[in-house]
């Protein structure tokens, strides 16, 4: 059976599983609801006082939140519990992955599913097809097909960066706190369109931990707010690029840790 | 007095326990020194652009606004100090049992493992993130004496009130059995009603109505807003009742709402 199959056949399993946890799947919906009206009325608040946000408009800063929120919601349906990963070392769940004849990974992957994501998937469909009417885009072929690009491109990113950040507990045996101060970075990302922020900022979203390629870049594309002649006018563009390295680098440090395993005991 | 003394040097063995713990994680603390050097670098730039582009739209200095946003996020790393992953864990591990079996009070356990939470965040973390506030932004040093004084009573009085807003969410999870599906949210309520992310007089009227009903704004906006002497003198006093008031009532909350927890295990685990 090769990875794929047995991932899906694992999702199905986990969906079962899921099923039986009532009270989680309500306060997971809530906490969808509050965490998106929460992030709206912030950035209403921000763009009435303050007309917009660094040019960015209220319904342009719909649109940036939604792009993100989009590809947020896959991570949040398959991919949540990565961050999770330190419970599992610390339990020694993990273990039982390694047992099995097969990928560990993928073991790890088809683990649990999350319904969040859908709360957040409807969400996000709402606000970016009422961002697209009040801003009278007329999007063609490429427009479309990029946007496709970019919300997969995003769900890799988060995915890929939430799994390296969670991997830091192989070495130091904890990573929640990393994965916390990665959720707060989002968040910051999210609330306030990046071309705010000062240059060390920019740089360390755009390069080192690039969550501005979630939505920020693609962003710029797909609302026509490219300047053809400033120089970083080439990274709206590269958000898959962007995604595809992230996977390839994250498999490494994956392999690495991996290599670095050995068993709390638990 | 003997039973007070006992209780305290519980409460410290706990508190030290905690302290220790945190200390081994070198990695950790220079993952925290960045990103708190990150928040504030990046919420100094946000409040800067928009000053720049509406000078008139905020009521006070940019001075005060640039303080007001980088104590909301070194405020962050002293008070944030999670009861709630940890009986999270506890819950899901089972290892809950030996906690309760331990004789001593849960509440009064987890409140000495915050405090020794906090002391790390104050003892360690405070000092070079302020040092980084006044060397690299315009952080403001507290006014005066009186200022300085009434900001640290606040401080205290919001670590309890956080601490037990984060209990309660604890006790909500031996329900859910998950804490990880609402901790987004949690921390999103959180930012938004306590005035970090905005300073609730910068929010609409009936927002900031609500915001003001709620225990949250009693975590960052009333001991941000009297260092920056937006709340001073009479006004400062009456927000420090309003805070110590909610640690009464969140105190006897959370001690109602694990007693019901409590039963509601004991059920479970037959």
């Amino acid at each position: 059976m090769n990875g794929l199959t047995l991932y899906f056949r694992l999702i199905r399993l986990a969906v079962q599983a899921r099923m039986q946890y009532r009270a989680d799947f309500l306060t997971g919906i809530i906490g969808v609801i509050v965490m998106n009206t929460v992030t709206v009325s912030l950035i209403s608040i921000m763009v009435s006082r303050f007309r917009n946000l660094n040019g960015w408009t209220m319904w342009e800063m719909v649109f940036l939140y939604c792009l993100w929120l989009l590809g947020h919601s896959l991570y949040s349906f398959f991919f949540w519990h990565i961050s999770a990963l330190e419970d599992y070392l610390v339990e020694g769940t993990f273990d039982q992955f390694l047992m099995r004849p097969v990928s560990p990974f993928v073991m790890f992957l088809g683990r649990e599913v999350h319904y969040m994501g859908v709360a957040d998937l409807t969400f996000a469909a709402l606000g970016l097809s009422l961002a697209y009417r009040n801003l009278h885009l007329q999007w063609n072929g490429i427009h479309w097909l990029f946007f496709g690009l970019a919300v997969i491109a995003g769900t890799l990113i988060e995915t890929t960066l939430v799994l390296m950040f969670a991997c830091i507990s192989f070495w130091t045996g904890r990573s929640r706190r990393a994965s916390r101060l990665l959720i707060r970075l989002n968040m910051m990302v999210q609330y306030y369109p990046v071309d705010i922020f000062g240059y060390v900022f920019r740089i360390i979203v755009t390069g080192f931990i690039p969550v501005a390629f979630m939505n920020y870049y693609p962003a710029l594309m797909l609302l026509g707010k490219l300047d053809p002649q400033s120089p970083g006018g080439w990274l709206g563009y590269i958000s898959p690029l962007v995604a595809l390295t992230l996977v390839i680098f994250s498999a490494v440090v994956w392999r690495l840790a991996l290599r670095r395993y050995s068993s709390s005991g638990g | 007095m003997g039973q007070g003394v006992y209780y305290l040097k519980i409460f410290w063995a706990f508190a030290r326990q905690v302290f220790h713990g945190n200390a081994i994680y070198r990695f950790e603390f220079w993952m925290r020194l960045f990103w708190v050097y990150l928040l504030m670098y990046s919420v100094y730039w946000v409040w800067k652009t928009l000053y720049t582009q509406t000078p008139g739209a905020f009521g006070i200095s940019l001075e005060q606004m640039v303080t007001y946003a980088l104590l909301g996020m070194m405020l962050d790393i002293v008070l944030d100090v999670g009861p709630e992953w940890y009986i999270a864990t506890q819950v899901r591990t089972g290892a809950i049992d030996t906690d309760l079996m331990k004789p001593l009070d849960f509440h009064f356990h987890m409140l000495a493992r915050s405090a020794g939470e906090m002391l790390f965040g104050l003892g360690i973390l405070a000092l070079p993130a302020c040092a980084i506030g006044y060397f690299l932004f315009d952080l403001q040093p507290p006014g005066d004496a009186i200022t300085s004084l009434l900001f640290a009573a606040s401080v205290i009085l919001s670590f309890f009130v956080f601490f037990h807003i984060g209990f309660l969410l604890g006790a909500l999870t031996v329900i859910t059995l998950d804490i990880r599906s609402i901790a987004w949210a949690y921390y999103a309520l959180i930012s938004f009603f306590s005035g970090q992310m905005i300073p609730l007089w910068l929010f609409p009227d009936f927002l900031r109505k609500i915001s003001e009903a709620l225990p949250f704004q009693a975590i960052y906006y009333i001991p941000i807003s009297i260092y920056i002497k937006k709340l001073s003198g009479a006004d400062a006093l009456q927000k420090l009742g309003l805070q110590a008031f909610w640690v009464v009532v969140l105190t006897c909350i959370s001690r109602w709402a694990w007693s019901r927890v409590h039963a509601r295990l004991t059920v479970q685990g037959g």
